[in-house]
């Protein structure tokens, strides 16, 4: 993992160099507040910290801190977070450098909510760790989404990590995501005597049992309750719209319950006749 | 994502490259007195001293001589009415220590809170003033709106 980051990191280095321009063209009428908060160390918008510190270079560790002006307010305006739909018209390099744009301000965030919380004031507008951490996701959305669309062509694979369903050692079903070993399996002794996958067993058979009781009662309780909940319904409004109720209570046989004793109400039925 | 699932690294395979890292790291102020240019950082708890060297040297152009790390055990605490324990998280403390010509002190950021709060209590107080010198003006004829008397 070490030596990964040092190459990776070259094109970062373009981060504080290139202007925005090209991010900002959409974003410029519908992110007026957010714009400053993420990009505006490199746009010069000045409401970003990172700003003075990276035109000047001369305190590059400033960069975690807010903007000095921010650091005695109570509130700081920030717009919302980059949506789906807007990152989906960025080409790769754009969305590269708004990856760290958005991990230095997540940094900056931390910073400064954890300075606040050492120095029990208030940390202002924390929403705006979880706009960055939305924005993040959805940028890594995006990503995924093009490098499965690119592996699927090229090699007819998602080029995900692959994974399937497995019975553990309580014989409970969980996902096992694969990954590179250096033996094959066969090869690998101590593994196979490490593995207990047998769960015969009479301890993991009656767990299993009472597990299962308990997922039934759940799902009995569950359906008895909407049992008598549309009984009840039925008893106190005899004329309640049927269709409304079949469609909230699905699995209720609402026909059959209509002329059930306790659907009835406190009334002598009407005769017919 | 297949950046983020390393494969193991074999000799004479490509180097393994991460695009999008996402590892955190926090300036937190030192607890104890630090040399000048010794600078104290909280960061993901997966990250090696390699990778905060990088971080530091590549994201953030932070000249980087040498990374001392630890893990600070998060606080126990135990709940004084049911007993139950109560932990923090842990967390990885970097010391990052800069070339000697560097220097940095963590800035303290609430040093104009205590004016700034000052001058809003006083511009509150002077608007209730006005206010109760409002009300004092209508005693004798509530209702009448503000723009009404001379």
């Amino acid at each position: 993992m070490s030596s990964t980051l040092i190459k990776c990191f070259n094109l970062a280095k373009t981060v504080g160099t290139v202007t925005f321009k090209s991010l900002l063209t959409t974003s410029q009428n519908q992110l007026p507040a957010w714009r400053p908060a993420v990009v505006g160390g490199v746009l010069k918008c000045g409401l970003h910290t990172t700003q003075c510190a990276r035109q000047e270079r001369k305190e590059p560790l400033m960069e975690f801190f807010d903007n000095p002006k921010h650091w005695s307010e109570n509130e700081v305006k920030v717009g919302r977070a980059w949506k789906l739909d807007e990152l989906r018209i960025k080409s790769n390099k754009d969305l590269h450098q708004l990856w760290y744009i958005l991990l230095k301000e997540r940094n900056m965030l931390y910073t400064m909510e954890h300075e606040c919380n050492d120095k029990m004031e208030i940390f202002p507008n924390p929403e705006r760790i979880d706009k960055v951490k939305i924005s993040m996701e959805n940028l890594e959305t995006v990503v995924r989404e093009r490098n499965k669309a690119y592996h699927l062509l090229e090699t007819g694979e998602t080029g995900e990590r692959p994974q399937k369903l497995v019975h553990n050692a309580f014989g409970l079903r969980c996902t096992y995501r694969s990954c590179e070993h250096v033996l094959p399996p066969f090869m690998n002794t101590k593994w196979i005597k490490s593995r207990h996958l047998g769960f015969g067993g009479r301890a993991v058979h009656k767990f299993l049992l009472q597990y299962r009781e308990k997922l039934y009662n759940a799902k009995r309780k569950a359906k008895n309750r909407s049992r008598n909940e549309v009984m009840m319904i039925l008893r106190r409004n005899p004329n309640f719209d049927l269709e409304l109720l079949k469609r909230k209570f699905p699995d209720v046989e609402i026909d059959k319950l209509r002329h059930s004793d306790k659907a009835r109400g406190h009334f002598v039925p009407k005769v017919d006749g | 994502m297949s950046t983020r699932w390393y494969p193991i690294y074999q000799r004479g395979n490509p180097q393994l490259r991460v695009f999008l890292p996402n590892f955190w790291m926090k300036l937190v102020r030192p607890t104890e007195d630090q040399p000048a240019n010794v600078v104290t950082f909280a960061v993901s708890t997966e990250m090696t001293k390699h990778d905060v060297k990088n971080y530091l040297e590549k994201i953030y152009k932070v000249p980087v001589v040498d990374v001392r790390t630890r893990i600070a055990l998060g606080e126990t605490n135990r709940d004084l009415t049911y007993g139950y324990v109560t932990k923090k998280d842990d967390v990885k403390l970097a010391y990052v220590t800069m070339p000697k010509t560097e220097a940095f002190t963590f800035p303290d950021l609430f040093a104009s809170k205590g004016e700034k709060q000052e001058k809003d209590e006083k511009s509150m107080d002077e608007s209730k003033e006005g206010f109760r010198r409002f009300l004092d003006r209508n005693k004798k004829r509530p209702g009448t709106p503000g723009w009404f008397s001379i």
